[in-house]
Formats: structure tokens, sequence, C-alpha cells
């Protein structure tokens, strides 16, 4: 049964493939997917993305745009009529006018920019189009992907396994004990489903809030589940089940194994389908700061969850026949995003510790064919960089406005006043980290509030700065300017 | 020693009263420290002129055949030792000619290599590409293992290949070992070229004279560059690599003015004060000298990373410091 639905969505997937490939000829689009975990800066990135483009800013290191070859670029009707539209406008007036960092989305959203440009090179000189389709969504639904292969028992014993490490236990300890309360094999009863579905949520909450800070089990649905929240789909939990007994029909178990599955078909297939193994290009963000900040867990933790997040990608270099019928994703960057934290100096220990981190997956991404970067970038720069010098001893920091109720240090800070943030030093090498170079306390990273932007004499409202972003697109979409 | 996070308000007693001293740097500071990265080519038109010269030259080199064709028959009907004779002189004109031919387009695609190498480490320090860079650094050694010279750098660079280190370390050690003695040959070639312009303008009786050997060691100064940096110009490549130069020397004169404009004109005009034939030598030696580092940029096989790129006070300070000797 399932090699056959397999085999009819593989079918389905390559003629939407050719489809879409012969739609290139018509009007050549370029599909980027922003992702990263929560609170990585997708929304403040994608938004700085669009503001550039279409405010036609000059980025050096962006070399259609420095080269002046980009002639318009606007916003555009989305393909995809399903998708929610990435709500640009209310976003930058949040950042611009409001001056507060945008709401974070736990939902897929498009939002497709037409980018008129100058074709740079030999025969085909002269004006063309490219469409940018940049489609935003959250990277814990990537981890979902790993589910598709996967069947509910082996789910399961993974899931409950994991809960059992040492320093999960604490977290799992009411989970744990109201799954002895369950007997698989018992009648398949609705409210303890919905009991049992609750307190694993509650386990994954209290993972995400603790050291981790990252939540890497799956389902990702689970903590961001949108508007199928209470469905049937999203109301199952991995029990304890027996090793090697079949899951007998009408018991307890074979109801959460057909919402596994429920699961699988309506939510995780879908976005696959329709969202997933249609993109090009990949930017993937990751907040490293916060992480070297909870320590070494916190960093282990996320160094799986960015190799979960690549497994999942269709990756390699496309030829002729795939790009027909099975497009890869060619290009993955990792972002470090929030560069702006730190003084410029350090911001290759920032992008070591990223390529520290992302080594053993992008090694495979790489064999596989396709680019990996890595870049240290902020979408939005909040600050300055300033040098301190008090008595004989000089700092290197940052200046900004820390967000109300921020706290470095014995200083408490409301929202208004600028300070200079001295962070405190990231350790030379990555590995430094895993062997506890940094000791709680010694790195602090406040949020500061969006830069106040100049008006001009015409009342204008000024760019948004920002640190490398440029040099993202270009790694992103240079090639396809050219 | 670790320090720790540390805040200071702005509006703080003691950063007002100066005894913590907040200085702002330059905002785009980060965009310096990143670099701005190397010439690149200008845009390129579709190729209309070089169709017609083709097909031009075709037509000819047909019509050369006929010809050739037509003189062997007349000269078999005079004798047919003759007609052998011609017919022998031609297909070693042939062979000759595709050897020549051959040459030519192993030094364009030998030249196009060395771009495609410069433009693949911009590219690769612009993202950082790790992936990139090795292929660089791999294709850097396949460039210049046969050199006798680059032996010890190649086995250290080898020896480092296979560690993890950042895209820029990678191609900074690659410069370091393989282009760095290069880099001071070359330099040394272009001060010889620009001493030897000024002294032979300075002691040339015409000006043609000057000219003409000005252009001659522009010529030679270019080649030498080339094959100092592993490129092997035949005439067409040679003309390509001079345009490169020339372009590359529109695009930077300014630049390479404005770092020692102060010391040319000083020179210059010191030594005009003795002879007019005198400053007339700096200043074509001058010429030469900014041509020549015109001429390295376009020959090297990488952007300058970490290495200094050579100034024209560099390879031509003698020039100006005789000069000034021979002011007082």
């Amino acid at each position: 049964m399932s090699v056959i639905t397999n085999l009819a969505s593989r079918a389905g997937s390559a003629a939407q493939s050719l489809w879409e490939a012969s739609g290139q000829l018509v009007q050549p689009s370029l599909r980027i997917g922003v992702t990263g975990l929560a609170r990585s800066g997708k929304t403040v990135f994608t938004t700085a993305l669009v503001h550039h483009l279409t405010r036609g800013t000059s980025l050096t290191a962006f070399r259609a745009s420095a080269e002046g070859r980009i002639r318009r670029a606007h916003l555009a009707h989305q393909p995809d009529d399903a998708i929610p539209r990435f709500p640009y406008e209310e976003h930058m007036e949040a950042l611009m006018l409001e001056r507060r960092w945008p709401q974070s989305t736990d939902r897929i959203s498009e939002l497709r920019v037409d980018i008129e440009y100058e074709r740079k090179s030999g025969w085909r000189a002269g004006p063309a189009s490219v469409a940018l389709d940049i489609v935003d969504y959250p990277g814990e639904w990537l981890l979902d992907l790993a589910l598709l292969d996967a069947s509910y028992a082996e789910w399961s014993k993974q899931t409950v396994e994991g809960s059992r490490r040492r320093d999960r236990t604490p977290l799992a300890g009411p989970w744990h004990d109201f799954l002895k309360t369950i007997d698989p094999a018992g009648a398949a009863d609705e409210v303890l489903a919905g009991k049992a579905s609750n307190a694993f949520k509650a386990y994954l909450n209290r993972l995400r809030a603790g050291d981790e800070a990252v939540a890497t089990t799956p389902p990702g649905r689970f903590l961001m589940p949108g508007d199928l929240a209470g469905s049937p789909a999203l109301t199952f939990a991995p029990l304890d089940l027996p090793d090697g007994q079949a899951i007998a029909p009408g018991t307890f178990a074979a109801l959460m194994e057909r919402r596994f599955e429920a699961y699988k078909t309506h939510v995780v297939r879908p976005f696959f389908r329709d969202h997933f193994q249609r993109i090009d290009r990949q930017i993937v963000l990751v907040d490293v700061l916060a992480a070297i900040d909870a320590g070494p867990v916190a960093l282990a933790e996320l160094e799986d969850a960015l190799d979960q997040v690549l497994m999942a990608f269709r990756i390699g270099r496309n030829t002729l026949l795939s790009r027909l019928f099975s497009p890869r994703a060619d290009r993955v960057l990792f972002a470090a995003t929030k560069a702006d934290h730190i003084h410029h100096t350090d911001h290759d220990r920032l992008d070591a510790i990223l390529r520290f981190l992302v080594n053993r997956a992008a090694r495979r991404t790489e064999a596989a064919g396709a680019r990996v970067g890595t870049v240290a970038l902020a979408s939005v720069r909040a600050t300055r960089e300033t040098t301190i010098r008090e008595g004989r001893e000089t700092l290197r920091a940052v200046a900004g406005v820390p967000e109300a109720g921020e706290r470095v240090g014995d200083e408490i800070f409301d929202g208004e006043t600028e300070a200079a943030i001295f962070p405190g030093e990231l350790p030379e090498s990555a590995e430094a980290v895993f062997q506890g170079a940094v000791p709680p306390g010694s790195l602090r990273f406040p949020r500061f509030r969006p830069p106040k932007l100049p008006v001009d004499a015409a009342g204008r409202m000024g760019k948004l700065p920002h640190i490398r972003l440029d040099r993202a697109l270009e790694f992103l979409l240079g090639d396809r300017l050219a | 020693m670790t320090r720790q996070p540390r805040a200071f308000r702005l509006d703080a007693p003691d950063v007002k009263s100066g005894s913590v001293v907040v200085t702002e740097e330059p905002f785009d500071a980060i965009e310096a420290a990143d670099g701005t990265v190397v010439p690149m080519g200008e845009r390129r038109r579709a190729p209309w002129l070089g169709i017609l010269l083709s097909a031009l030259s075709g037509l000819l080199v047909l019509g050369l055949g006929l010809a050739v064709e037509n003189l062997i028959r007349d000269l078999y009907a005079v004798a047919p030792w003759l007609g052998w004779v011609a017919l022998g002189l031609s297909v070693l004109a042939l062979t000759a000619f595709l050897a020549v031919i051959g040459r030519e387009v192993s030094g364009i695609m030998r030249e196009q290599k060395i771009e495609k190498l410069r433009e693949a480490a911009a590219d690769a320090l612009a993202v950082k590409d790790h992936k990139a860079a090795k292929a660089v650094v791999s294709d850097l050694l396949g460039l210049y293992n046969a050199r006798a010279g680059a032996v010890k750098g190649s086995a250290r660079l080898m020896a480092s290949m296979e560690e993890i280190i950042d895209a820029d370390d990678r191609l900074a050690i690659a410069e370091r070992e393989l282009l760095a003695p290069l880099d001071v040959q070359a330099k040394r070639a272009i001060a010889g070229a620009a001493k030897q312009v000024s002294l032979v303008t300075a002691v040339s009786p015409r000006a043609i004279v000057d000219v003409a050997f000005v252009i001659f060691a522009a010529v030679r100064l270019l080649r030498t560059l080339a094959r100092i940096y592993g490129g092997r110009p035949g005439l067409f490549g040679f003309l390509r690599l001079a345009k490169a130069a020339f372009n590359h020397l529109a695009v930077t004169g300014g630049v390479a003015v404005g770092d020692s404009l102060m010391q040319q004109v000083l020179g210059l005009g010191l030594a005009a004060r003795i002879s007019a034939k005198l400053g007339e030598g700096v200043l074509n030696g001058l010429m030469t000298a900014r041509f020549g580092l015109a001429a390295l940029a376009v020959c090297r096989p990488l952007p300058f990373i970490r290495e200094d790129p050579p100034k024209i006070g560099d390879v031509a300070g003698e020039l100006v410091s005789r000069a000034e000797a021979a002011a007082q």
C-alpha cells in the first residue's frame, strides 16, 4: 500500500516539477526558502531583504546591484494563492515607525518580488526579469520530514528513549509519570488521547524553555500548531510500547498510530510536496550567539538540529533531467544572525563557530555537489561600533538602545537610553566552547531596539542598515542575475 | 583573562565627565574590514566584431587554399618534381600553421584559466565558500607544481589542504607559499623595466626613439610578467592581456595616482629643473612602472589577499630618489 502511495506521490511531484520547469521558460523564477529555528530572525531577514531590493539600495557585495544592473524590483502577486502572504508592509511599519521587532510568525508565508535587471554577459545581453519567490517557514517543520520514513513504533521508541537521557529526566518527569499510567493495549479512549497529547506537549514546551533552547524533537507542529490546533491529527503522543509486539487493532496504541499516520498525511507530506521540494536556494538562519550563551548542551543540540535540517533537503547539483523532474536545492547558506551584537573584530570567530556547527552537515552537502556557504550577518543592524576607554583598559563594544527590561551587570534598561555594551569575548575556537571555555555569565547579548532611521529633508525614511546582507544575497541569487 | 560583559549608559555621569571615553567608530568599518574585491571583468557585449573578423579570415584562408592549389597544379604542369616540392612545402607550412594556432590557443586557454582562478578566488572570498577555495588552491597547485622554486611551498600547502581552516586563510596560505616569491620577481622586473626606460629616455637623441623604446619595454615587461605568473601568451593572448592591463590601468589609474601623487610630482619637478631630458626620463619610467603594476594585477592568478599589493613607490621609488640625488 505504502509503496503504491509512495510511487504515486513521486509521479505526482515529478509531473509538478515538469510543469514548473516549463513555466520557467515563460517567466523565470527562483524560489528562496528562508528558515531557521524559533527566534533566529527569519521575519526580520525577509523584511530587510525585500526592503533593500524594492528600495533599490546599492549593496556593495551584491554584484548585480553594485554594478547598477538592477533596474527595478517590486512586489508582485504571489503564485500560490493558498499560502498566507508575508505581511511585509506591516513588519516594515513596526521596524521603522514603532521601532520594535516585528511579530514572529509561526506559519509559512510567501512573497514574490519581480526583479528587472540588465543581463551581464554575452549572447543574451539586455533587459530581463526574474521572479523571486521568498518562502518563509519555521525550521521546526523541517524536523518533521524525518518522520516520513519512520513508523509509529519506531518514532515512539526513539522519542521515549531520548527523553530518558540523564539531562532531560527532570524535564520529562511529569510526562514519564503519566506515561506509566497508560496501557497501550487498553481501549481507544478519546479523553485519554487528549490527556496524553497534552502531557507530551507540556514536555516539549519544557524542553524548549530549558537549557537546550531549541526544540529538536518532532513533531514540530505541536509547538506551532497554527490552524490545526485541536484536530485529531495533532492529538497523539508516543507510547512506551513493549518491544517486538505488533499493535493490535482497536487498542489505544492503534488509535495513536492512526493519528500519527494522519499527521504525516495531512501535515508533513503536503508541506513537503507543496513547498519544501520546490525550493531552489535555501538560507538557514541560526542564532549562534544565543546558543553559545546557553552553554555546550544547547550548542550540541543546535548542531544536531542543523544536521537534521540539512538531511531533509534534496540537495545536489542539478542535471538537465533532475531540473525537469526533481529539482534540487543547489545552494544552501547558513547565516549566524544578530552579528550586530558583537564588534566586527569578533565576527570571524562567530563565523568559525557557525562553520564548526554545520561542518558535518556541510561536508555531506558538498559531497552531493551543492554549494554551502556560511556568513555572519545582521539583517537589520541595530548598533554602532564604539571603543570604550576606561583608565588603561580599552574595550571594543557596540552601542545601541537596549530594549526595556534588558539587563547587563547591574544596569537595567528602560528602552530609551543609549548604551555602549561590551558583550564579552567570544572564544577563539569553536571546539573550546564545547570544552566549557564559556563559563555561564561571561557573555551577555541584550536585545537592542531597531535603529532610529534618519529622515531626509523631504520626509522620507532612510534605509535600514545591515551587515553582510549583500553577501548573503550574492550567494543566493548572484548567479541568476548574471 | 576573559573580560566580563559591561554596559555603559551614554548619559551616565562618568561617561559625561570623561573618565570613561566612548568613541564612535566609522559606521562602514565592517565593510572596510571585509575588503572590497578585485578588479572584475567588464560587461561583455555580443561578439559581432569577432564573428566578422573570423568569417573574413575564414574566407581569406579558403582563398589562400585555392591559390595554393592552383599554384601546385600549375607547377605540376611545368614539371612534376616542382609540383612535389611545392606540395611538400605547403604541407610543411600547414603543419607549422597548425602548431602556431595550437600554441596561441593553449596560451589563451592558460590565460583564461588564470582569470577564472582569480574570479573564483574572489567569489570564494566574498561568501567564504570553502569548497570553492579548496578548488582554487588545488588549481593553483596544478599551475605551479612543475616549478623548481615552488616545491617547498607546494609541499607546505599540500599539508594544509585537509585542515579545517577559513576560506580566506586557505587562500592566504596559497598566496604566501606560491605567489609571494613570484611577486618579488615581478616587482623586480617592473623596477628593472622602469629604470631602463628612464635611462634610455634620458640619453636618447630623438623623441621617436623614446616612444619606440617605451613601447618595446612595455611589451617585454608584459610578457615577462605573464611568464612569471605562469602564462605563456602568444600573439593573440598577448593582445588580450595588454587590453586587460590597459583597462585595469584606466580603472585604477586614479587610485594609483592618489597614493603617490606627491611623490611623483615632486620627483618630476626636481628632475625637470635639472634637465628636461632627465624629467622626461623619470616620467616615462613612472609610466612604465604604472603599466607594470596594472599588468601584474591582470597576470596574477589571485587577488591580493593578505600580501600588500605593490605600490608605485615599491617599483619606481628608486627613480625618484635618484632624480632627487641628481638635483642636489
